[in-house]
């Protein structure tokens, strides 16, 4: 086929033919047709090759090149011959060999190129010659005498493959071309009897609707490179009438053999497949020939990192579409994976009415088709065009689903359908109803496109291609439906999931639905949701991309919490994804690189393959935004209220960090990134300065992603006069004897209820020693100092209570037995007591007496300073104990914060303030 | 010289295997030398030789002299050991009683129950059978009290601490608890009728003394709080304790689940042994590591923290119940 490329012009003159440029990969058959002149360029290239004038050269192609490149390594050889060289010789001819490989590739022919086989004729020669000269050969230096010997070797073994063509040449030097110019005719007739033949023009005319009108170089690519044994079934076939079920079978049979063979063009297989499916006698064994069309297709992307070429794919759901279409239209044949066919199973024509078993899996295709999706979203960069256009191949994706969930519902096998359910879940759960909506007007106007276009291509289509056995009808839609709401669509879609859907499907589909109800800000339903299904205890036990499924599920509940005003819920979903610094790593939408852990290649590829494509991403900048204002909302006022308390409860330890390093700085600039500015807000309300607080969070870029940001930004205005009201109170109360309700509402610009609400309640909490005064509308605050002995009685209690839990949880050891599960809890609670007890510093396991003596008085010095509020330690730490109890770390946490909304609340702070 | 008193040791040793110690009778001198040496030097604590003599059931104890306070030095303990025996010497030649019945020493709040303190004990108890220990404290002496103290070692104890078991098992079999560790044994002071007299003619006209004034004092504030620190480092330390025996626990847990699982292995061996016509193989293997009994951590630390603990809180509850009574006669005063 390579010499179609040389054959423009059939001129001699080497200008020319280097001048030509023309040699991009869409040049159709029909201009192939009319090139029947013979390759002499060939030749002359190869024997004068004088590359002076290579410079004027703008296009080549890359046969040109490669060709290029050869001819310019026998020079060398030439230059290297004339002054003996064999040192050089060599590495040209190493070259050279290496050079044949690639024009070999590019050509497509088994055959080695003459210009080739010329050197390694003259090489033989010139070898010969100096073997021959035993003077000159004593001559020599002993490296190029050691090259001129493995020369001899080299030479010799590789001659033997290509004797027979060097033994020609020599036989008619001038005239190598023949067998050459034979081969080509043949080739050339085949190319006729192609056009010719009627059959082998529509060979994609099924889906010549969409393709007719998409000139995509690597599908013209394929379909002129096809092997002779292409052209050999088409000849088979060329009389279609002849065609009959044994002869299409044998051949399928056969071509599916060839799957996965060395040698097997992948392309070429779905060809040979394709063309096949046009003849199939019986519509069973079209579907047959389908499903194997359809896998092969699948093969055509070798790698599993790379994706399945877009225009691939594209025919790929066309040609599910048409296995819809017959099964559709032949409710009797069934496809099943579990039972293997009978051999002639699809033998029955249309006519019969029992049923036919055909072997296939409708959802594990889809599913695969998904993948591909999925993958092509990955790997193609985001902010082109491309990505763009890609994108718009969703709802082509959607259609198929939605047909193939339809048809498994008709046939009954509601599990698959299910799976096929969440496949649409999961390209719907993250958009938002203006994105939805866009995507369903897409979706309608490609659709009304297609149609006028299918329309017009239908005609032709039935006058080109009478021999068509199975003609289907389009009876399963093309065009997506799309409910009004996306939210419709979700329920519709998650009901039959959690009706029929095993274990990871339905845990899945939970996920998505919580993220959807999340996205339109229904906090509560998507918190029940996530309460129910108890994922959160057994989401550790599932796979890893479940799991970054839940983390974007519990960002994206966050982000929500925090929409709606819920700053403590907010922060308890977040504030777990920022804790280990790879908040990137966990929604998978970036590499985070770890400075002390070296990860793996094998690592690595696998976390790329997780990847989030970049339209499913949420926004990291708002993310950590919301999470650090939550912080900050909670913090400050904690901080303020225990700043001499050592061991004070942290409730965000990446927010206290961050703190710290911005406190170090000697000098602080005007804020740049997201941190920045929450430390500069941070900065102003720690002074309980609310206006610069707030104009410091306002400034965010983030916030213009937010759909209703005035109405967040006032809800953020509002917790921050709030918590700055606290701070102040907080840190200055002991400055005060009393403070008049008047100065606070103007100090801080809230509503004379609202400031009294908020002073009670921390005065019923005992954060706020002080108390109303009526008659003249002030706080009234009190000195309130514990006697040494009261710290002691407290610091005596706190120990005894560690004494009594340790000593029970001993008794039970000894009692159990110590079972399996026993040093498990024990270990847990040990953690709780470290965490939550005074005596953190106790050591663990036989420790010395001597540092349990002193981590206590150590303890003690620390404790003269703190003050420490009444009997309330202990009750509090039975009171924790008992939330602890109800489940590990984080999951309680929320899941106290919010079962019980107001009294978690209460409990939180008061932890907070115990501690 | 040596020989003599040995003799005379063993004379009474074997006189007196019969009755028990009953109580301590010490001179009227000995108890001011006591209270003088341990007040000087109060913060720090000293300690001295008791001299005197066992007469069945009774110990009276006639004369004392102090140590020098010792460093922590083999040398200088060399040397303190010379400094008893002379001092016993030069006590014998001016006719005093120079036959050792134990030692006194001062205390800080009570804080005595000590291995050390068990460990002197039993040094003492090599030599002679009977030996006191004398615990003064000056800290309570102030509030008004003779903080004056006779301990021994109960029998029962002493057998257990010479095995040095202090096991879960044995101490069960012995029917100890840490009650039982120390046994206190009433002190009667004694002087000479003519110091008496003496005495009766010092007294003062006035009806009350130094003493009964200390009594009223009012601040019981600094004698709690020590003794609650004090009772917080006990709590330290049982817990140091408890989390031994916890590991020891968990240790011992592990081994027998080794146990059951080598033997469940062997078992399965053995029968496939018994089927190929094998000789079993035993059951038992000495050898084995998993066998090797994990020793059991003693309980004698825990047993003296113990003590330790009700002596403070008897302090405290004593100290707290006077100072009631104290407030409430200060009440009724102000009411006048």
């Amino acid at each position: 086929m390579a010499s179609k490329f040389w054959t423009q012009g059939g001129s001699d003159t080497e200008e020319e033919s280097s001048d030509y440029d023309s040699e991009n990969e869409d040049l159709n058959q029909i201009d192939d047709a009319a090139q029947t002149a013979g390759n002499r360029y060939l030749t002359v290239n190869a024997s004068d090759s004088d590359d002076s004038d290579t410079q004027k050269r703008v296009v080549r192609s890359a046969k040109d090149k490669r060709f290029e490149e050869m001819l310019v390594t026998v020079d060398q050889m030439k230059n290297a011959m004339k002054i003996n060289d064999w040192v050089s010789l060599q590495e040209s001819f190493d070259k050279i060999n290496k050079q044949l490989e690639k024009v070999m590739r590019v050509m497509e022919s088994d055959k080695a190129p003459t210009v080739y086989i010329k050197a390694l004729v003259m090489l033989e020669d010139f070898l010969a010659e100096a073997m021959a000269n035993k003077d000159a050969k004593k001559k020599m230096s002993s490296s190029n005498a050691k090259a001129l010997n493995s020369m001899k070797q080299k030479l010799k073994k590789n001659n033997k493959q290509y004797e027979e063509l060097i033994n020609k040449y020599r036989e008619h030097p001038e005239s190598e071309e023949e067998p050459e110019d034979e081969e080509e005719e043949e080739d050339e007739e085949t190319d006729d009897s192609e056009i010719e033949d009627p059959t082998k023009l529509d060979i994609s005319d099924q889906e010549g609707v969409s393709e007719a009108d998409e000139p995509d170089g690597q599908e013209s690519g394929w379909m002129r490179q096809m092997t002779k044994k292409d052209n050999l079934l088409a000849k088979q076939f060329r009389d279609p009438k002849e065609a009959t079920w044994e002869k299409v079978n044998k051949w399928f049979k056969e071509v599916v053999a060839a799957r996965g063979k060395k040698g097997t063009g992948r392309y070429e297989q779905v060809e040979q497949l394709t063309f096949l499916s046009q003849v199939a006698k019986t519509p069973a064994q079209k579907v047959e020939i389908l499903f194997s069309v359809i896998s092969a297709q699948f093969d055509v992307n070798p790698g599993l990192s790379g994706h399945m070429p877009i225009s691939v794919w594209k025919k790929c759901v066309q040609n599910m579409h048409v296995v819809l279409d017959i099964l559709m239209q032949y409710s009797n044949i069934l496809v099943n994976d579990s039972v293997e066919p009978d051999e002639n199973e699809s033998e029955k024509g249309p006519e019969y009415t029992g049923t036919i078993r055909i072997w296939g899996n409708l959802v594990a295709f889809l599913e695969r088709i998904d993948v591909e999706f999925f993958k092509s979203l990955q790997c193609i960069d985001p902010h082109t065009r491309e990505y763009v256009e890609r994108l718009r191949d969703e709802p082509l994706f959607l259609v198929l689903a939605q047909n193939v969930q339809g048809y498994l519902e008709r046939s009954g096998d509601l599990r698959a359908a299910s799976k096929v359910a969440l496949r649409r879940v999961e390209l719907i759960y993250y958009k938002p109803q203006e994105v939805y909506d866009a995507m369903k007007k897409l979706a309608e106007q490609s659709a009304d496109n297609e149609e006028g276009t299918g329309e017009e291509s239908k005609v032709p289509d039935e006058g080109r291609a009478p021999t068509m056995f199975i003609v289907t009808p389009e009876l399963v839609p093309r065009k997506p439906t799309f409910p009004e709401n996306s939210r419709t669509l979700m329920d519709t879609l998650v009901s039959l999931i959690y009706k029929n859907g095993d274990e990871r499907t339905k845990a899945r589909a939970m996920l998505c639905d919580i993220y959807h109800h999340a996205l339109f800000d229904e906090f509560s339903t998507s918190r029940d949701l996530l309460l129910m299904s108890h994922l959160q205890e057994n989401v550790q036990l599932m796979d890893i991309s479940t799991q970054i499924l839940f983390n974007r599920a519990m960002a994206q509940l966050g982000l929500c919490a925090f929409r709606v005003g819920l700053i403590a819920e907010g922060h308890g979903c977040l504030s777990e994804l920022y804790s280990g610094g790879r908040v990137r790593e966990l929604l998978a939408q970036g590499i985070s690189q770890s400075r002390y852990h070296e990860k793996t290649p094998e690592q690595e590829r696998l976390e790329r393959r997780r990847q989030m494509p970049y339209h499913m991403h949420i926004n990291l900048e708002l993310l950590e935004a919301v999470q650090l204002i939550c912080a900050m909302l909670l913090e400050v006022p904690n901080m303020a209220a225990n700043t001499h308390d050592v061991k004070r409860k942290v409730i965000s330890k990446n927010f206290c960090r961050l703190l710290e390093v911005s406190e170090r700085q000697t000098f602080t600039g005007p804020p740049e990134n997201v941190r920045d500015h929450v430390m500069a807000a941070t900065r102003a309300l720690t002074k309980g300065d609310h206006e610069s607080a707030f104009n410091a969070i306002k400034s965010l870029d983030a916030w213009k992603l937010l759909k209703d940001k005035d109405s967040v930004l006032e809800m953020i205005r509002a917790n921050i006069k709030e918590e700055a009201l606290r701070t102040y109170l907080f840190t200055y109360s002991s400055s005060y004897d009393s403070l008049s309700l008047d100065e606070l509402t103007k100090m801080f610009d809230l509503s004379e209820v609202q400031v009294r609400s908020l002073v009670s309640k921390m005065m019923v909490k005992e954060e706020l020693h002080a108390s109303w005064d009526q008659p003249t509308r002030s706080i009234v605050f009190h000195e309130i100092e514990h006697t040494r002995l009261q710290a002691l009685a407290f610091q005596f209690t706190d120990k005894l209570s560690i004494l009594t839990d340790s000593n029970e949880r001993a008794l039970e050891a000894r009692i159990g037995g110590g079972g399996l599960e026993l040093p498990v809890r024990r270990r847990e609670n040990q953690d709780y007591v470290g965490a939550t007890g005074g005596a953190g510093r106790w050591p663990d396991g036989g420790p010395s007496f001597n540092q349990g003596r002193q981590g206590s008085s150590e303890g003690r010095s620390g404790y003269g300073g703190g003050r420490a509020s009444g009997m309330s330690q202990g009750g509090g730490y039975a009171r924790d104990r008992s939330g602890q109890a109800r489940g590990g770390g984080y999951s309680s946490q929320v899941s106290r914060g919010s079962q019980m909304d107001g009294s978690g609340r209460m409990v939180s702070l008061n932890r907070g303030h115990r501690a | 010289m040596v020989a003599a008193v040995r003799s005379f040791l063993q004379v009474a040793s074997t006189e007196e295997a019969a009755p028990p110690l009953r109580v301590v009778q010490i001179e009227g001198l000995a108890v001011l030398k006591i209270i003088k040496h341990c007040k000087e030097f109060s913060p720090a604590l000293v300690t001295g030789q008791l001299l005197g003599l066992d007469v069945g059931s009774v110990l009276e104890v006639t004369n004392c002299f102090p140590y020098p306070i010792r460093e922590a030095d083999d040398e200088i303990e060399a040397e303190g050991a010379d400094y008893q025996l002379e001092m016993m010497r030069c006590l014998r030649e001016v006719n005093v009683d120079n036959n050792t019945v134990g030692w006194y020493q001062s205390t800080l709040l009570g804080s005595y129950q000590r291995v050390e303190l068990i460990e002197t004990f039993m040094n003492y108890q090599e030599n002679i059978r009977r030996s006191v220990c004398i615990i003064y404290d000056p800290s309570r002496s102030n509030q008004g009290v003779l903080a004056l103290k006779a301990l021994k070692l109960s029998d029962s104890f002493m057998d257990l601490y010479r095995n040095n078991n202090f096991t879960g098992e044995k101490l069960r079999e012995k029917n100890l608890s840490w009650v039982d560790i120390f046994e206190e044994i009433p002190i009667k002071v004694s002087n000479s009728a003519l110091i008496s007299a003496f005495m009766t003619e010092l007294e003062a006209d006035s009806p009350v003394t130094q003493c009964d004034y200390d009594r009223l004092q009012l601040s019981s504030g600094p004698f709690v709080e020590r003794n609650m620190e004090f009772l917080i480092e006990c709590m330290d330390d049982l817990f140091v304790e408890q989390q031994k025996f916890q590991y020891h626990y968990r240790n011992l847990s592990r081994q027998q689940a080794q146990q059951q699982a080598w033997l469940q292995k062997r078992r399965t061996e053995n029968m496939a042994r018994k089927a190929a016509g094998e000789e079993p193989l035993p059951e038992e293997d000495p050898s084995n590591p998993i066998f090797k009994p994990i020793p059991e951590p003693s309980r004698l630390e825990s047993f003296l923290v113990t003590n330790q603990i009700a002596n403070y809180c008897n302090q405290i509850n004593g100290v707290s119940g006077q100072s009631f009574s104290r407030l409430y006669l200060m009440k009724a005063l102000h009411e006048d």
